[in-house]
């Protein structure tokens, strides 16, 4: 059985499909996007998250301990008396995280929802997710992919979800390298077998001022898609807090 | 031409409280002196305080009413007041609260009409009134306000004949009862009874649409002209709870224009008064939902909604006749009350479901051998704690109100059909989760002996950080949708609800079991230390049927999932789930579709009752520092909407903390 990293699960989410939503955060992503706002899911291997706000500056989690999932912190991570520190990034077997959300199902059944699939970038653990949902009791799935990923992944998952939002950020080879480490013509070849798939999906652009948001970008864009549902997302202006929260 | 905004803008800015004066004879005194009965008391004081009213009928409104004696004198000295209260078992002020009047009856009629079938205590007291009217009509043509004469002139007598009558005459019943001296004076299923008065002034096209939903405004905003005056734990706790929608007794849903125009009233003017309970089932399309949802939105706290479908059979259930327990409504916050026919006193105590864990950790766990035995205990300490609150209201006793008793339906005999007392449960979250600690770790896990968890428990975790992490961070708690612990929940409740089982009050009627905390969430820690569950001594208890308060959940759809498992319809007296979001989550377009479904979904898998409360923390720390510059924020607090910088700080507290944990 597949193992996967998860760095949350978070109910009752917007902007991420249909109906009453549950959305997995799985951890890992192959971009650097210099605007991106879940900074925990960028590298595969756990993290430790600080909340600063309820820290009381006790000093109890530097006392030193014995336990085996403080060791690659340097903290106790189980003294806190306000709760200050969690790890990003606890890992599941295919079989625990379905059963986990297959008792969403009882919500899902009573007015419409599902599970979304976000990250970090979830087509990185692919093979992991198929196994979840081949354990998942008839619940409707999405995913949020930036589309950067080998074709036959691609594919395998287009196949089996039922919606998929797939970010085109920048349509210039050179600009996209520039802001977000990675080459974009994978996307683009993505892209175009999404749109014969037959499947419902949905492009997003992050308007990030001066870089995505410029006319000659959006225009370039819609070009290449055409008449495809497109979404324009707002800046999320929250993305700072939770750099700080990294240790 | 009127301007309503003028009208608004004296209110709001509370400039027609500068026409209020202190009473000045000393009633209590004269009334002892005479040896009067309490009956002739309430009568003569009710008689004096309309005959002592300045009628004020301001240039720009069309419902008249103000109170302008700010202080009503008790009909008691204080001497006669403490024997009283040593001889009989009172409830609260002592005065009659958290009734329904029968409005159907009192808009058809107006007051005449009961002058016959009442005693002389009531037609004096109608009397009084209509004198009042009288001189409030004498005073609107003084000032030129026709429209406000022209309809005093005949409704108080006869009854309401349009929509404008029909709610000045309510306005005048519901300034009369308050004057009596009752509180927690509700609304009911407001756009029930007036809706025939809308509908054909609408039908007629006497009224157009705007011009009603400015009426309702209007009306609405009359609620919030004396509520300062109005007793009650904290200001906006005065039990002016409206209701709207739900089904009739034929199974239909009644929610209507009028009630959609009452929303969005109440968004527009964004006042604490009046507290809006939307009676849901799972037919009520996705639309209603999410009108409410756009009050939530707004950060005014309610609605709060309560599901017909776990409400209605319950109520049948307890005795209550099908078509009354269809019309139901709203007592002062969400406990279940019939108008007109309910004389329930739906609050009249509460059991601590943390003091029982608290007295069975200390009497019984040493001699349990397992779960089972321990579990068993709790029941025995439910069965106790309930015995002694059942004796404790015996004698239950009210002082008379006879202007109420006419807007009431009274049997033939005097008496009245439903006399159920309501007890709220408080901390049942925070009790579950100290049993599935005792279970996992004493046991179960047997990884902690009785004594050390006593122990540690009486030394409120001093010396303890690991323990009081793992009890508090790494255990299963309600609110994360694990049987662990919600598997307590559920018995918890339905030990409560056998507890109440058969038993008969004092007036004939039944026990109802509740999910309600009130203020018992900061009363019941005073005299208990820490629990089982890693909550540290004075920590509060969740609000309602909330989970604990530092229960790391797994979201609010965990939360639902959880506190759905119990079998709700044993324990419906009232008590909503009550959950907190930042106010951030309104920034996506799609939050009211999603919450509305949520809200649904919850209704659907069997929820009794819920309420949001939309706030940011920010914004409540700066309120705390500069009140001045935040005098119309408004927070939820128990079963009513308040402004947060007229709260004591305990309850300010109590609501920045459930905000912080919930983040």
């Amino acid at each position: 059985m597949r193992e996967g990293i998860v760095f949350n699960i978070e109910e009752l989410t917007v902007h991420d499909g249909d109906g009453v939503r549950v959305t997995v955060f799985m951890k890992g992503c192959p971009m650097r996007c210099s605007w991106c706002h879940n900074p925990e899911g960028l590298k595969a291997q756990p993290e430790l998250l600080y909340k600063r706000a309820r820290c009381v500056g006790c000093g109890e989690c530097q006392k030193k301990c014995d336990h085996e999932d403080c060791k690659p912190f340097g903290r106790c991570l189980h003294v806190c008396p306000y709760d200050c520190l969690t790890v990003a990034g606890e890992r599941y077997t295919s079989e625990r995280l379905a059963s986990k959300l297959n008792k969403y199902k009882r919500i899902f059944d009573a007015c419409g929802g599902g599970v979304t699939f976000s990250g970090g970038e979830p087509l990185m653990q692919w093979e992991f997710i198929a196994e979840v949902i081949d354990r998942l009791d008839g619940i409707n799935i999405a995913i949020e992919t930036s589309g950067y990923a080998p074709m036959h992944i691609f594919k395998s998952a287009v196949d089996k979800l039922d919606h998929i939002y797939m970010d085109i950020k920048l349509f210039d080879a050179e600009a996209h390298k520039r802001h977000t480490g990675c080459d974009n013509a994978m996307i683009k070849e993505n892209f175009l077998y999404l749109r014969l798939s037959g499947k419902p999906f949905t492009i997003r652009t992050p308007l990030i001022s001066g870089i995505t948001d410029t006319e000659e970008n959006l225009s370039a864009i819609k070009e290449f898609i055409g008449d495809a549902h497109w979404e324009k997302l707002p800046e999320n202006k929250l993305a700072g807090a939770k750099y700080d929260m990294l240790i | 031409m009127k301007n309503y905004n003028k009208l608004k803008e004296y209110i709001l800015t509370k400039q027609h409280r500068a026409l209020r004066r202190r009473v000045e004879d000393d009633l209590p005194a004269l009334y002892s002196a005479e040896g009067l009965s309490a009956e002739e008391r309430m009568t003569r004081r009710f008689e004096y305080l309309c005959a002592h009213e300045t009628p004020v009928v301001l240039p720009d409104e069309r419902i008249a009413f103000l109170r302008t004696l700010c202080d009503i004198p008790h009909i008691y000295t204080e001497e006669e007041f403490a024997a009283l209260k040593s001889e009989k078992r009172l409830h609260e002020l002592g005065f009659h609260s958290n009734v329904t009047p029968d409005y159907e009856k009192l808009l058809r009629h107006g007051l005449l009409y009961f002058c016959d079938c009442t005693d002389g205590y009531g037609a004096r007291s109608i009397d009084a009134l209509i004198s009042l009217c009288d001189r409030y009509v004498t005073e609107a043509k003084r000032v030129g306000n026709d429209e406000v004469a022209t309809t005093l002139e005949r409704v108080s007598r006869y009854g309401a004949t349009s929509f404008l009558e029909a709610l000045q005459l309510f306005r005048v019943i519901h300034f009369a009862l308050w004057l009596e001296g009752n509180y927690h004076v509700t609304v009911g299923r407001f756009d029930k009874y007036m809706y025939p008065y809308f509908k054909s002034d609408l039908d007629s096209g006497k009224l157009t649409l705007d011009e009603a939903a400015m009426l309702v405004e209007e009306f609405f905003l009359s609620f919030n002209r004396d509520s300062d005056l109005y007793p009650g734990v904290q200001q906006g706790d005065n039990g002016q709870s409206l209701v709207l929608g739900g089904k009739d007794e034929n199974g239909c849903e009644i929610f209507n224009e009028l009630s959609r125009l009452c929303l969005e009233a109440s968004g527009r003017l964004m006042v604490i008064d009046p507290k809006i309970n939307l009676r849901v089932s799972k037919d009520t399309p996705l639309e209603v939902y999410m009108l409410g949802t756009e009050l939530t939105k707004k950060g005014l706290g309610f609605p709060q909604y309560t599901n017909d479908d776990v409400a209605i059979p319950a109520l049948i259930e307890l005795g209550y006749e099908p078509a009354d327990a269809a019309n139901y409504g709203m007592a002062a916050c969400w406990e279940l009350i019939v108008p007109g026919v309910g004389m329930d006193t739906a609050n009249i105590d509460a059991l601590s479901f943390a003091k029982i864990v608290d007295r069975a950790l200390h009497e019984d766990l040493l001699s349990c051998e397992t779960m089972e035995d321990f579990n068993s205990a709790i029941r025995a300490q439910i069965n106790k704690e309930i015995e002694l609150i059942c004796r404790g209201t015996d004698g239950l006793w009210f002082i008379p109100s006879p202007f109420l008793r006419i807007c009431m339906d009274e049997n033939a005999d005097g008496s009245y059909k439903y006399n159920n007392f309501g007890i709220h449960g408080t901390g049942a979250c925070t009790a579950a989760d100290s049993l599935a600690a005792i279970e996992k770790y004493i046991f179960d896990e047997r990884s902690l002996t009785k004594e050390e968890l006593i122990a540690a428990v009486d030394s409120d975790f001093c010396g303890s950080p690991e323990l009081l992490h793992k009890l508090r961070y790494e255990t299963a708690k309600v609110g994360q949708n694990d049987d662990y612990a919600d598997k307590y929940l559920c018995m918890l409740l339905s030990f409560f609800a056998d507890s109440l089982e058969g038993r008969r009050n004092c007036l004939d009627g039944i026990y109802r079991a509740g999910t309600g905390s009130a203020m018992f969430y900061l009363r019941h820690v005073e005299d208990l230390g820490a629990s089982p569950d890693g909550r540290r001594r004075g920590e509060s208890l969740g609000a309602n049927f909330s989970v604990s308060l530092f229960a790391k959940t797994g979201g609010p759809l965990s939360v639902i999932s959880s506190l759905t498992k119990p079998e709700l319809h044993r324990t419906i007296n009232g008590g909503p789930v009550t959950l907190e979001f930042a106010s951030g989550i309104w920034s996506a377009e799609d939050s009211i579709e999603k919450f509305s479904k949520f809200i649904k979904s919850y209704i659907a898998m069997g929820g009794h009752q819920i309420q949001l409360n939309s706030v940011d923390l920010e914004t409540l720390k700066r309120a705390q520092e500069h009140p001045e510059d935040y005098e119309r924020l408004v927070v939820r607090i128990w079963g009513w909407s308040a402004y947060f910088t007229a709260l004591d700080k305990c309850y300010q507290d109590h609501v920045m903390q459930r905000q912080i944990y919930s983040m």
